[in-house]
């Protein structure tokens, strides 16, 4: 079942193909599976820079977790908007940018752009963890004009935009936004 | 390229700044770059004069307040910026200090005579620097000594005239907070740099609010200094 699901992500990414924004509605006990399945077998696969935002789990721990479960990302970047408000560790990296709060939008675009700038070219994924806890932090409205900027600069690149959202945690509102801003939600 | 009777630009090569200038300031001008402390100024006026020599474009800084050496080592470390540059004199930082000793000019007031002279002299460093980008940091340290209102507008005028001439354009740092001092009168651009609080956090904005010559967003923008240059995004709208 866990490995159908791995290949069945990987598949669907790939055929949607780049600049298509893509959400996936993921149960919260297949959350690993399915962060795997996106950054193992689909990025590493495709040889993508792999821009990680999360706003829920320090990067510091996703890392650990990644490690556990043995997945080698070559090219993994972190745009961590949750370890300063958390006070966690903020180790500093070159692979990981730092934001101060999840409210802190703008600085989180800028960021994505700067790896996109450090990629030189190099096709891009970019996976946003979680659409819940951005809604958590931010109003509707905001959380709105801030998926809208980022995922239509990510389709002009070219990139991959990915969001993870667990539906059952889903405001209506979120639910609506994320509808209107993602040309495929795929449930898993 | 310029349309027909169209000035020239100079594209600063901050790529955010350029997209909301529409292609760049337009040659010769002379660009008001305005703050409060920590809001970007001289890292913005700084990766203008680099990228202008990466473009081919000789540069010239010079400093008010901190010596060249300081400057530098307080800037972030751009991956585009190469130490030969200022070696090469493709990219030059000159004291002002060093300017008013050599204008003879230590001491004196800033009266209509020491204005002349001191223009003079920025003028022929740009002429044998082959400078077609100029950035004074800041330009208030220069104002201060002025005390006369028609006396500052003057130097400003004779400035912009000597660029002019020399076709070099030119960033002039300000830590005014408003634009309606006299050299944001007589600016030909005003770009506002600024602190927002949201949420107890502060966001870097950008501004521009003038700049003859081209049409221009007026838009509030945010900005990011990183070591792949100055970074730009919208403002949302939603967030103010």
């Amino acid at each position: 079942m866990t490995e159908n699901l791995h290949s069945m992500i990987a598949t669907k990414l790939e055929e949607v193909g780049p600049s298509t924004a893509v959400a996936f509605e993921i149960k919260i006990d297949s959350y690993f599976d399915a962060v795997r399945g996106i950054l193992d077998d689909f990025s590493s696969g495709k040889d993508l820079v792999c821009v990680y935002i999360t706003a829920s789990v320090p990067s510091s721990t996703l890392n650990a977790a990644l490690e556990a479960l043995e997945v080698k990302v070559k090219d993994l970047r972190f745009v961590d908007c949750i370890s300063h408000t958390l006070m966690a560790s903020m180790e500093d990296s070159e692979n990981t940018a730092f934001v101060e709060s999840p409210t802190m939008l703008e600085n989180i675009i800028l960021k994505v752009e700067y790896f996109y700038r450090l990629a030189q070219g190099k096709k891009m994924l970019v996976v946003l963890d979680s659409v819940n806890s951005f809604a958590l932090h931010n109003e509707n409205k905001m959380l709105t004009e801030f998926l809208t900027i980022l995922t239509n600069s990510l389709k002009a690149k070219e990139a991959y935009p990915v969001l993870l959202a667990i539906p059952d945690q889903l405001r209506p509102e979120t639910r609506e936004t994320m509808a209107m801003i993602c040309d495929v939600i795929i449930p898993l | 390229m310029a349309k027909k009777g169209e000035r020239g630009r100079c594209a600063t090569g901050i790529e955010g700044l350029d997209n909301v200038l529409g292609g760049g300031i337009p040659t010769s001008s002379i660009v008001l770059l305005a703050g409060s402390c920590g809001t970007g100024k001289t890292t913005l006026a700084f990766e203008y004069l680099v990228r202008g020599v990466i473009s081919g474009e000789p540069g010239l800084l010079i400093t008010t307040v901190e010596t060249p050496d300081r400057m530098i080592s307080n800037l972030p470390r751009f991956r585009f910026f190469e130490a030969s540059m200022l070696v090469k004199s493709k990219l030059s930082i000159i004291n002002l200090q060093e300017i008013i000793d050599s204008a003879g000019l230590s001491g004196s007031d800033m009266d209509e005579a020491a204005i002349k002279k001191l223009v003079a002299v920025i003028a022929k460093l740009v002429v044998a620097h082959k400078a077609k980008r100029l950035v004074i940091d800041t330009i208030d340290s220069v104002l201060m000594e002025i005390k006369d209102e028609t006396l500052s507008s003057m130097l400003m005028a004779d400035l912009s005239a000597a660029l002019h001439r020399s076709e070099c354009t030119a960033m002039l740092v300000s830590s005014a907070e408003k634009c309606d001092r006299i050299e944001g009168r007589v600016a030909d651009g005003i770009i506002m740099m600024d602190n927002l609080e949201r949420r107890w956090v502060l966001l870097r904005t950008m501004q521009v609010v003038k700049m003859k010559g081209t049409s221009h967003s007026r838009s509030r923008y945010v900005i990011d200094l990183t070591d792949a240059g100055v970074l730009v995004t919208p403002l949302l709208k939603g967030g103010v």
